[in-house]
């Protein structure tokens, strides 16, 4: 006990003594218990909202495009669970506004006990699902905008196009409920909205009736078997329930994330989340074992002298153990704390802003408002593990030391002097200048110049690793794909399949209207501000005799653009099948498909050629091309496109122009906007996206959930920074004499200044050039991964420039003023009381 | 006035007070003295009788509570610290008791040292004449801590004499030596000092080293209690002498 108390007492004793390595290893050892913890209760955080959202929605799968015998047959099938179904009764004709009537049911659910249809499966505030033919329900921000009263028993009067096609027809609507609100921003435009409302089956029977209503239910359904099958198994059963009611695979649509988290429940979040942590264990301990292991080299005449004195090995290692332990006992528990506060303040702001970002789309919006503010992050097992993890680390750091103090020999420690190496001589220099004393400072003790400098850069790998993606991760790309260039577009809203009823809706017929004029252009350019205006051409291509499901999905008509020279680039870039060869195009009359998926949904192939019609205004130009390229550019090109060559001999009579991009200098910005508005709300026909609210849909989703990941960066960056402190602090003040001695042979304080800056320097170039090489190559490795899981919608590679500027920086700056410090720190000290210095 | 210009160095009323009141401690008061050129002058007296703190003021290392240090005429108790590094590297040469060499450094760079700080070009020969004087030739490229206590001592004479200063101050330089090594080194920096006609302060402990000395001024509570060629045998005169 008494042996005991005298090993606490020296391990105390000596971290007071020694109280900048004391304070350094208690904020190592405190971030890591921050970011052990933090990590782990957002994974807790993350879990907990998965199962939430899942269990919004926890049906298997989707099938599509489904005729009313088929929903039949599914409602009795021995394999179904459950079965809702949802129609798109009719498009929503007010101006503008993108919506759509909707009616949804549960036909079956063999999980509840007693079947409740009454809400039809939707959250409703107020009131009741509707019955009655002239019944309606959305959420009151839909009423508002429609200029109704959001109270129930309101009437209006809604214009609509059932199936999305036909005459539009007019009928009166009560509201018969009331889903939960949203706040929409005001600034952004109504085509940039889409709107949902539910009605009733009764009036879809009605216009099915008459025969306007062409019933195309799509179905979400679960099958039997969750519990005991694998995610492979769930998918045959779910394709044999498919193959059963004669559906093709292409409208079959698994709910993978569902899926996965039930066949395997929370697997891959627990996997990122310990990768993460072993990663912060592993640098963490490279920090606090180096400051251990200089600690040591440092005062091994200490402990060669208690050695002579008689303490055993093992009261050395209690001694070390317990120096480590008193500084956990404060650290870890603040760390507990910090690092279960910052999720839990900070991860309903990210999700507030997901929420924001996606009510810009009505449908998704339910998921992410039911589970807001309700979620359960604290997990005692998880904050024991990130303690158990920190004290482990800490553990784990001091290993090495220990054994090394154990080793130390009294005699040999007494006389030991930090230069002592096995190597007799040194080359050296000529003439030796304040370079020469920092290099040979640095290469006396290459192990702790090389440990410090792979710790920082490791450290600093890491953050460039990760910046890569996350500067990858940009508003502006999310953006640029509405708007390629410019500040704003107008682009000519035209109907996609052939519009019987309402023919100048259709394409050929819209160009004839000269809506982009050189008058219209010159009137656009005469808005003070706007700098340049540029036209985008496209045409439509139909034909009735290729057998390819690419035509029936609209009515025989795709769109048909061009590329040119310089974009052969891009598109090569993304290519993925064929061959692009802009001269070889053009002579032999070639086109590009764009887009890999509609590509294997219509079962197109390379090499498939096609006889088809150009429509330019009334007239029809036969056309016979091959498809050669399969590519998926980020830029927006048409579905199928041409050479700019192939365009222009074309010899197209009407201005096929369908949009037109604005350049707008930043002053006259907003004047322009508001001047674009009102002319764009004189034209039906015209789309407008404006760059300011691009941006923001871009920002809503991105930033908030950036930042926070920056936030844990730069504490691992910080972990890393306390190596170099600690590093610097110990050889200058295990140096003491020697530079004191230095300053008596004629060193200058600023020669001083020169050579401590010199070795810092070192430091941070080496670390730079670490983290820049191999920080770059796995940034650009990890950017390569996200982008193919589609990671926050990545699309293209930025090279994190302003955080490697920013690093530098920081390195630069950092270890300047360590330098700086702690010179003026031992200039408090006179020059005798250095020269006698004998620690 | 020729004898005026012969004073390389001259203290007036120098005094270095530590603390105040009742725990006021004189290390140096007033002390006065001439140095000349050439001239070879050890210090001696008691523990704590002010030695080591004159000599750091005679070496620019410290600075004087009161009065002045003029080295070839220049006043430096007023300087500045960048001016004070300056006079350091080229006026002055230090010995130290522990050698003090930098361990990273080989015996050669140690030497050249003082000259690189100040940016001098190298006197090649003269640096290799002055090591060839030292015995050091064959350990050129060796690091001070392969050394034995009295090859490194020699290693610091050379050091302190290679920028070719005008004086050289040394610390007890032999009393860390044995006896036999001691004196060796001790001639050897007599030697050198004169072939390079150098002004040498010696701090010493050593009734013999005091002796080799062409003026011995002694200590006791931080005064100058005598100043000549010491004619003592013993020590015990020497403890006497500063009794009185």
């Amino acid at each position: 006990m008494q042996k005991t108390d005298t090993v606490f007492n020296l391990a105390l004793q000596r971290l007071r003594y020694n109280k900048s390595r004391t304070l350094l290893t208690g904020i190592a050892i405190l971030l890591t218990t921050i970011l052990l913890t933090a990590i782990g209760t957002t994974g807790v955080a993350i879990l907990d909202m998965n199962r939430q959202i899942y269990s919004l929605s926890d049906y298997h799968t989707s099938f599509n495009e489904l005729t009313p015998e088929q929903v039949e047959i599914l409602s009795s099938h021995i394999r179904v669970e459950a079965l809702d179904t949802s129609e798109t009764f009719a498009d929503i004709i007010n101006g503008k506004m993108n919506g759509v009537l909707t009616y949804t049911d549960i036909l079956r659910d063999d999980r509840a006990e007693t079947a409740d249809n009454s809400t039809h499966g939707l959250t409703l505030e107020k009131g009741h699902y509707p019955e009655a033919e002239d019944e309606i329900c959305s959420s009151p921000i839909f009423f508002r905008r429609m200029g109704v009263e959001p109270v129930l028993g309101s009437k209006m009067t809604l214009s609509f196009r059932v199936n999305g096609k036909g005459e539009i027809l007019t009928d009166e609507f009560t509201v018969s409920g009331l889903l939960p609100d949203v706040e929409i921003d005001e600034g952004i435009d109504d085509s940039r909205l889409m709107w949902n409302a539910y009605v009733s089956k009764a009036v879809l029977q009605k216009y099915a009736d008459s025969g306007l209503y062409q019933s195309k239910p799509s179905a979400t359904l679960r099958v039997y078997g969750e519990d005991e099958l694998s995610f492979d198994e769930m998918e045959d059963r779910i394709l044999s329930v498919a193959a059963d009611i004669g559906l093709d695979e292409m409208y079959v649509k698994l709910n993978k994330a569902y899926l996965s988290t039930v066949t395997d429940p929370g697997t891959e979040v627990i996997a990122i989340i310990t990768v993460i942590c072993l990663v912060v264990i592993l640098f963490s301990s490279l920090v606090i074992y180096s400051i251990y292991y200089v600690g040591v080299i440092t005062d091994v005449q200490e402990i060669g002298k208690l050695k002579a004195l008689g303490a055993s090995r093992r009261q050395l290692a209690g001694m070390l153990y317990w120096q480590g332990a008193i500084v956990s006992a404060i650290a870890v528990p603040v760390g507990l704390l910090i690092g279960f506060l910052l999720p839990y303040l900070c991860f309903p702001l990210v999700l507030w802003a997901y929420q924001s970002g996606s009510a810009i789309n009505s449908y998704s919006r339910d998921a992410a408002e039911a589970v807001i503010g309700q979620i359960h992050m604290f997990s005692l097992p998880v904050l024991l593990t990130a303690a158990a993890a920190s004290l482990a680390t800490v553990a784990l750091s001091l290993r090495k030391p220990i054994r090394m103090a154990k080793k130390v020999s009294p005699v040999e420690a007494i006389r030991y002097q930090e230069n002592t190496t096995d190597k007799k001589s040194r080359v050296g220099h000529h003439t030796v200048k304040v370079s020469t004393l920092t290099f040979a400072n640095l290469t006396r003790n290459k192990k702790r110049t090389t440990v410090t400098i792979l710790t920082m850069g490791l450290s600093c790998v890491l953050f460039i690793c990760v910046s890569a993606v996350l500067s990858s991760v940009s508003a502006e790309d999310i953006a640029r794909r509405n708007i390629p260039k410019g500040d704003f577009r107008i682009s000519l809203k035209y109907a996609h399949y052939y519009d019987n009823e309402y023919p100048e809706n259709n394409l050929e017929n819209l160009v004839q209207q000269n809506y982009f004029s050189d008058a219209f252009l010159s009137q656009l350019l005469s808005i003070e501000g706007v700098e340049k205006v540029e036209r985008e051409p496209g045409i439509i291509l139909s034909s009735t005799d290729v057998p390819s499901a690419m035509y029936e999905e609209y009515d025989n008509r795709q769109p048909l653009s061009y590329f040119t020279r310089e974009d052969v680039a891009e598109l090569s870039t993304y290519l993925e099948q064929g061959s692009i060869d802009y001269d070889r195009m053009t002579a032999n009359n070639e086109i590009i498909c764009t887009h890999v998926y509609s590509f294997k949904q219509y079962g197109l192939s390379i090499g498939d050629s096609f006889s088809m019609k150009l429509l330019d205004g009334s007239r029809e130009i036969p056309f016979t091309t091959t498809l050669t390229a399969l590519t998926q550019p980020d830029s927006n090109f048409s579905f199928l496109i041409m050479t700019q060559d192939s365009w222009n001999n074309l010899g197209l009579t009407c201005d096929p122009t369908t949009n037109i991009y604005l350049y707008a200098d930043d002053e006259h910005y907003d004047s322009v906007k508001e001047a674009l508005l009102k002319i764009v709300s004189e034209n039906e026909h015209f789309t407008m996206y404006a760059m300011d609210v691009e941006l923001k849909i871009g920002h809503s989703g991105v930033d908030l959930t950036r930042n926070p990941v920056y936030l844990l960066l730069s504490l691992i960056a910080v972990i890393g920074f306390i190596s170099l402190i600690n590093t610097m602090i110990t050889s200058i003040v295990t140096r003491k004499k020697e530079l004191g001695i230095l300053q008596a042979l004629g060193l200058s304080d600023r020669q001083l200044v020169r050579m401590l800056s010199g070795e810092g320097l070192v430091f941070t170039a080496g670390t730079l050039l670490i983290s820049l090489t191999l920080g770059n190559f796995f940034g650009y490795l990890f950017y390569k991964w996200a982008k193919q899981e589609h990671f926050m919608s990545i699309s293209r590679y930025h090279y994190p420039l302003w955080e490697s500027i920013g690093l530098a920086l920081v390195l630069l700056i950092g270890q300047l003023l360590i330098t700086l410090l702690i010179s003026k720190k031992m200039k408090k000290e006179s020059l005798i009381e250095r020269i006698r210095n004998q620690d | 006035m020729n004898n005026q210009a012969n004073i390389i160095l001259k203290t007036e009323n120098l005094c270095k007070y530590y603390g105040s009141g009742d725990s006021l401690v004189k290390a140096t008061d007033h002390i006065n003295l001439q140095i000349k050129q050439g001239e070879f002058v050890s210090i001696i007296g008691k523990s704590g009788s002010g030695k080591s703190t004159l000599l750091h003021m005679l070496g620019a290392l410290d600075n004087p509570t009161s009065g002045n240090v003029f080295l070839d005429g220049e006043n430096i108790a007023s300087l500045k610290a960048d001016a004070l590094s300056k006079i350091r590297r080229r006026k002055i040469g230090f010995i130290f008791q522990a050698y003090n060499l930098i361990p990273a450094l080989n015996v050669w760079e140690n030497i050249v040292l003082p000259l690189g700080l100040d940016g001098k070009p190298l006197d090649e020969a003269f640096i290799n004449d002055i090591i060839a004087t030292l015995g050091l030739t064959e350990k050129k490229r060796s690091l001070p801590n392969t050394l034995s206590g009295g090859q490194q001592q020699r290693c610091a004479i050379a050091r302190a004499i290679a920028a070719k200063p005008s004086l050289i101050l040394a610390d007890e330089p032999t009393g860390n030596l044995d006896t036999k090594t001691g004196d060796e080194v001790m001639a050897l920096l007599k030697t050198s000092a004169k072939k390079y006609g150098q002004t040498l302060v010696v701090i010493t402990h050593n009734e013999e080293v005091a002796q080799m000395a062409d003026r011995t001024i002694m200590l006791a509570d931080g005064r100058i209690i005598s100043d000549g060629k010491l004619m003592i045998e013993n020590e015990e005169e020497v403890a006497a002498h500063a009794e009185n």
